[in-house]
């Protein structure tokens, strides 16, 4: 618009300067949706006292001359509720996106951060650091409590110092962030929270399970690299049977995530909100 | 200062917003109107980057609105349907998108106290009636006090306390040179409101024009007659380019001429008048004249009763 057009209105308006759209605003404002909505507290009660509880269960309920002790097979005990919160968590994140676009509030949150992939690392940083702390102390928590209710068994006086019992306890918490940024991720591609908990409770969780009853060979020797199954190694306290080795393991959770957020941030810069 | 260049949307195969250009300057209130599904809402959605244009572009104060660094505090948006979040309250709704641009918590609860959402500010969002949403949508425009601000259909669910509330808002805001526009079905509502108006029909542009020139121009006006002597006053006003009806028996409703012409010819011919009035076409009749060809969801039941 010319100058001239100008005069007989009133003087151009300058919006406040001090506001701007930053990184660590995203994280803030990710953080305080997050903890805004009551599902986030009940679903993630729910996977820590499933957590805890299972896993206090399960060792109180193992017989004391229960053969084959040591390390892993403690673990493996303990660790059984640690395991199926990942479903929860897995939920949750989904939800944390999906949320958004069933009930339309994804046209706010995209009005605010036009650029749009920023959003989607922020709720992926967000949530994934609570989910790391959250777990990073219920694993370990629920390790010591299981111990405690071991003691004296074959499957107690297990140390954190004992060959790669400390490995494992963090494999644990670095499987179940990866499952919940894997499941974030696949919220963010569907956009449907029916359709993405199916995907991923039908394809991550038990397709490759279920696919270790086909007869042929070929498909034996893929599942271990399906997502859902990239991350076993790192619960195991010898991982020298394993298909994958440690290092393996890391490099397959690390490709599968960039394969997901690679899709979903050029879904998301393509489509319409 | 809002620019749309040669706007087109398609959804497939349907094609929402046909060839679109327009400007929205600063310092008025422009009403956007156009009747149901004639691309008001994507226009909107394509201007806040939310809907990608299919060719053409929306540029806001010169720029492509991803473009901004600050894009609450350049522009405000409500869009139509409820954007948030069911579960949450309005006060977190609004503090999560204020903490996206280092909003203080100050300039969210005066925005709540503005649009007088301060009861139930703490409430989830999804026991609110269709008011108070629109009253949050509003607050979320608001927010970063912005340049420009673009509602679509603000008016909707409010009580007439709140109707006259925003359009005091708008015209304010507009005054202090900022560009605001509005949607709307309504032209009786944007006449009261705006200065500006662009109609469209179809996806395509049909007026950008004053709203004092589309009332002048577009409205008809005619004269309605209240006389016992009807029926031979109908006889005597009978001309060409003059047009006579009879909605019920002893009024006249008479369109081509001027009432003091009805009167004189009354008077000639000694019949008696109880009323004689000049009505302005509605804007309503001149928006739906001019809209006509372009409405898609006709209400069958019109074809129906004839
Ligand atoms: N996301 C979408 N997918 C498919 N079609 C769409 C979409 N959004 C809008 N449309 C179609 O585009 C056309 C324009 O819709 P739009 O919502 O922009 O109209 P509107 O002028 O806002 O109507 P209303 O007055 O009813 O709000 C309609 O025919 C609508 O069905
Ligand atoms: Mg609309």
């Amino acid at each position: 618009m010319t100058a001239a057009v100008m005069t007989d209105r009133p003087a151009a308006y300058t919006p406040p300067a001090n506001y701007k759209l930053s990184a660590a605003g995203l994280l803030r404002s990710e953080w305080t949706k997050l903890w805004s909505l009551r599902s986030t507290w009940i679903v993630l009660l729910c996977a820590v006292v499933f957590s805890a509880g299972l896993g206090a269960l399960i060792a109180s309920s193992v017989p004391s001359d229960q053969a084959s002790g040591g390390a892993g097979a403690a673990l493996d005990f303990s660790m059984a509720g640690i395991s199926l919160a990942s479903v929860f968590v897995a939920v949750l994140g989904i939800l944390t996106v999906t949320g958004e676009y069933t009930t339309g509030s994804i046209r706010s949150t995209m009005s605010a951060a036009p650029r749009r992939v920023s959003v989607l690392w922020a709720k992926a940083a967000v949530y994934g650091a609570v989910v790391a702390v959250l777990f990073g102390v219920m694993v370990f928590l629920t390790f010591f409590m299981t111990q405690a209710i071991f003691s004296g068994t074959d499957l107690g006086g297990v140390s954190l110092a004992g060959d790669g019992v400390l490995r494992a306890l963090l494999g644990y918490t670095a499987m179940i962030v990866y499952l919940a940024l894997l499941a974030l991720g696949i919220g963010s591609i569907l956009r449907n929270s029916a359709g993405s908990i199916g995907f991923y409770i039908g394809v991550i969780m038990i397709l490759p399970q279920l696919a270790t009853l086909l007869p042929w060979n070929w498909v034996a020797d893929v599942t271990p690299y399906a997502p859902g199954n990239v991350s076993n190694t790192l619960l195991m306290v010898d991982p020298g049977g394993a298909n994958l080795s440690v290092g393996e393991s890391w490099l397959w959770m690390g490709i599968w995530l960039v394969v997901t957020y690679g899709l979903a941030g050029v879904l998301l810069k393509r489509r319409d909100v | 200062m809002i620019e749309i260049e040669h706007l087109t949307k398609r959804y497939g195969k349907k094609t929402a917003v046909d060839d679109l250009s327009f400007a929205v300057k600063p310092g008025v209130v422009t009403g956007f109107l156009g009747p149901n599904g004639a691309g008001k809402s994507t226009t909107m959605r394509a201007i806040v980057g939310l809907d990608a244009p299919t060719s053409g572009l929306a540029r806001v104060n010169g720029k492509h609105y991803s473009e901004f660094r600050s894009p609450l505090t350049e522009v405000g948006a409500l869009l139509e349907a409820k954007s948030v979040h069911a579960g949450r309250s309005a006060y977190k709704h609004l503090l999560a998108l204020a903490r996206t641009h280092g909003i203080p918590k100050r300039r969210v609860t005066e925005v709540i106290d503005l649009v007088g959402l301060h009861e139930v500010a703490g409430k989830r969002v999804g026991g609110f009636s269709l008011g108070m949403g629109q009253r949050l949508g509003i607050a979320v425009a608001l927010l970063g006090d912005p340049a420009v601000l673009i509602l679509d259909e603000p008016v909707n669910g409010l009580d007439p306390d709140g109707v006259k509330w925003i359009r005091l808002l708008l015209k304010g805001l507009a005054a202090e040179g900022r560009t605001v526009f509005l949607s709307s079905h309504l032209m009786s509502e944007l006449a009261q409101t705006a200065e500006h108006l662009v109609v469209i029909g179809q996806g395509r542009l049909l007026a950008d024009t004053t709203v004092d020139d589309f009332v002048s121009g577009n409205g008809r006006s005619r004269v309605r007659v209240v006389s016992p002597d009807a029926a031979r006053l109908a006889e005597h006003l009978a001309g060409p380019g003059i047009s006579v009806a009879s909605p019920e028996r002893g009024v006249l409703e008479v369109t081509g001429t001027e009432a003091a012409v009805v009167g004189q010819a009354a008077a000639a011919h000694s019949l008696v008048l109880h009323e004689l009035r000049t009505d302005r076409g509605s804007l309503e009749d001149a928006f739906m004249q001019l809209t006509a060809d372009a409405v898609e969801y006709r209400q069958t039941s019109e074809g129906a009763n004839r």
